[in-house]
């Protein structure tokens, strides 16, 4: 364990939350190592973003211990905490009245104290993040005006301003068209910082993350590189979904082919198939696939 | 992603020639306003008297000039800055608010501030003798104004996703709650108390004095100065909670102090002057229209202080024989400028 701790950047270990009784999360372990990307995947109401939401300290777990570099993260003031840990969400307010380069300075906030002005250097810092991520063009323009890939690329860039040692983002692919989908996933890799991202897109995630965290019902269900993540039985098993996974021509991690037609969600084929297991081998068969 | 592009970002505010040239008018008007205000009114004052008068009072030069310079000093210049005040610190004080509780409709009275100070007010006016009105009526307001804003935080939760929902509507409930108790203590009280609520509640200057200005000027400027002192945090909470917290912020306590600050802000200029509507709602918004995507916090204030300055030389002179509450003329110039401003916004920007 001491020896991981050099680049360990977050360890979490016996994870759970409760709210009002009801498991929302439950028996959570899994350690990140530096310059990592790690995916978060499952289906809806998994507990993917309660996880980060632990994570970033917006929900206060009911049981188990978060580490970041070998310190609680309870222990961080909120300025120290939002030093090391930047967070990229969802969604922003709607009247969100900030051109680019105002919202990406927002990064600046823990790093100022009261009475401090943005100065030359901080505005270098915020017209970096811009080229970095492309949008040295829009920085003038209103925030609300951008799409919705540049939208995404902007608060990365304010997280880039933020200089954390670990980001964490919800969902950033959601509502993006594929070409965005790859870009904002291609541009953390160019980051060279640490990175846990919900992912919705099983291929993008198999693409494009060091590791995996699949999450079902709020427990950890398989964590490991894409190709010991995702394989046939487990996404028929979470997912209730027929398919096949070959090896991927150009990155060589797990391909997805998703076949359609067989509702195994309804009741009656689920009871009928009483575990998945045969269902996904009978589906194999159909289809004359080969053995994983 | 082009990453060629070498064009390096503009980041400096206030550029736009547009912009410059409102804040030079500005300029000029906050440095012609306290000659030109002072010089309005009931007596028939020149500028030049004016001048006259400050440079006696400031520089030692000249002679005193009697009634005019008791006038000028005593009544018209204490009126002018307490104008100033009370369009600043409602300005101000609505700005923070609009922001940190990511309602546009926020006002400094949200919070069921002026009816509870308006019941604190009906109170003293109904149960104290009319000889000691100039100390127990805004005595009364004021805590009239605590109490309600008291009860406002004991009620709004610690939990955040809900606080900003409890805080405003348990704000509109015990806005109804004390705005029935006065009703029904009006409704039984006699029809001169009722008069004198009816232009408290309108909003006045004409009490302003040297002493009555210190409390005013004291709290408003110690509070702008701590809202200063965390605007960039203000600043951030626009982007939602949950980025605020992600920012370092803490929310909820942030939000918490800012409506303490902001209430005791209005609390002491209720008190002082009456409730003087629509400027803490409109001030903030004109802001925003006139200078988009910034959030000129001073600015706010210097504008606010100086509209309200100019309320008050219309208060006094639109009607020969007697003065006009400032309230009334806020709320009939604020609607038509704002919505002049923004049919000329909204048609530029589509």
């Amino acid at each position: 364990m001491s020896k991981q701790a050099l680049t360990t950047v977050l360890a979490v270990s016996g994870l759970g939350w409760q709210l009002n009784g009801l498991a929302i999360l439950a028996d959570i372990d899994f350690s990140l190592a530096k310059g990592q990307m790690l995916g978060i995947i499952g289906p809806n109401g998994a507990g993917k973003s309660s996880l980060l939401r632990c994570l970033y300290r917006f929900i206060k777990p009911t049981t188990g211990q978060i580490q970041l570099f070998g310190e609680d993260i309870s222990a961080l003031s909120a300025k120290a905490f939002a030093k090391q840990i930047a967070v990229v969400l969802q969604d922003t307010p709607h009247h969100f009245e900030m051109t680019t380069t105002q919202l990406v300075s927002l990064g600046l906030t823990p790093h100022k104290g009261a009475f401090e002005f943005t100065n030359a250097s901080d505005r270098q810092v915020v017209a970096q993040a811009l080229v970095k991520v492309g949008l040295a063009d829009k920085a003038n323009q209103a925030y609300e005006s951008l799409s919705g890939g540049e939208k995404q690329r902007a608060l990365i860039a304010r997280a880039i301003v933020q200089r954390p040692q670990l980001l964490i983002l919800d969902e950033p692919t959601n509502h993006l068209d594929i070409r965005y989908q790859i870009q904002t996933l291609e541009l953390l890799h160019t980051l060279n910082i640490t990175v846990i991202t919900s992912i919705h897109d099983l291929n993008l995630a198999s693409a494009l993350c060091d590791e995996l965290l699949l999450l079902d019902k709020g427990r950890c269900l398989a964590k490991g590189t894409p190709k010991q993540v995702l394989t046939e039985q487990r996404i028929a098993e979470v997912f209730d979904v027929c398919c096949e996974v070959k090896v991927h021509p150009q990155h060589g991690n797990p391909l997805i082919s998703y076949f359609y037609g067989y509702h195994l969600g309804e009741k009656a084929a689920h009871q009928a198939a009483v575990d998945a297991n045969s269902a996904a081998s009978t589906v194999a068969a159909d289809k004359g696939a080969t053995d994983v | 992603m082009s990453n060629t592009s070498s064009v390096t970002p503009q980041t400096t505010p206030w550029k736009q020639p547009l912009d410059l040239l409102l804040l030079f008018g500005l300029l000029l008007l906050g440095l012609i306003t306290p000659f030109a205000a002072t010089s309005f009114g009931a007596a028939t004052i020149t500028s030049s008297d004016v001048l006259q008068v400050f440079s006696h009072k400031f520089l030692g030069l000249g002679e005193s000039m009697g009634v005019t310079e008791r006038i000028i000093w005593e009544l018209r210049l204490p009126r002018v800055i307490l104008a100033f005040i009370a369009g600043a610190g409602l300005s101000i004080a609505g700005s923070v608010l609009q922001t940190v509780t990511r309602n546009p409709l926020a006002d400094p009275y949200l919070f069921g501030i002026s009816s509870g100070a308006s019941f604190g007010a009906v109170m003293a006016l109904t149960l104290f003798s009319q000889s000691i009105l100039w100390l127990s009526l805004p005595l009364g307001a004021f805590i009239g104004a605590s109490l309600s804003v008291l009860m406002v935080l004991s009620l709004c939760g610690r939990n955040l996703s809900t606080q900003v929902e409890r805080m405003l509507l348990s704000g509109v409930a015990i806005s109804f709650m004390f705005g029935a108790m006065a009703s029904l203590l009006l409704y039984f009280s006699s029809p001169q108390a009722a008069a004198s609520v009816l232009f408290w509640s309108l909003g006045s200057f004409a009490k302003a004095s040297w002493s009555g200005l210190i409390l005013p000027a004291i709290i408003v400027s110690l509070c702008t100065v701590i809202i200063l002192l965390f605007k960039r945090q203000i600043v951030a909470m626009r982007a939602g909670d949950e980025t605020a917290h992600t920012l370092g912020i803490n929310v909820g306590r942030l939000r918490l102090s800012m409506l303490l600050l902001c209430s005791l802000i209005t609390a002491i200029l209720v008190a002082n002057c009456g409730g003087i509507g629509f400027i803490g709602l409109m001030v903030p918004h004109t802001v925003r229209l006139l200078f988009p995507g910034k959030y000129p916090l001073l600015l706010t204030a210097a504008i606010g202080g100086l509209f309200m300055v100019w309320v008050d030389v219309l208060a006094r002179t639109l009607l020969s024989y007697q003065e006009l509450p400032v309230g009334i003329i806020t709320s009939v110039m604020g609607s038509v400028f704002f919505l002049f401003i923004l049919g000329g916004r909204s048609a530029k920007r589509i």
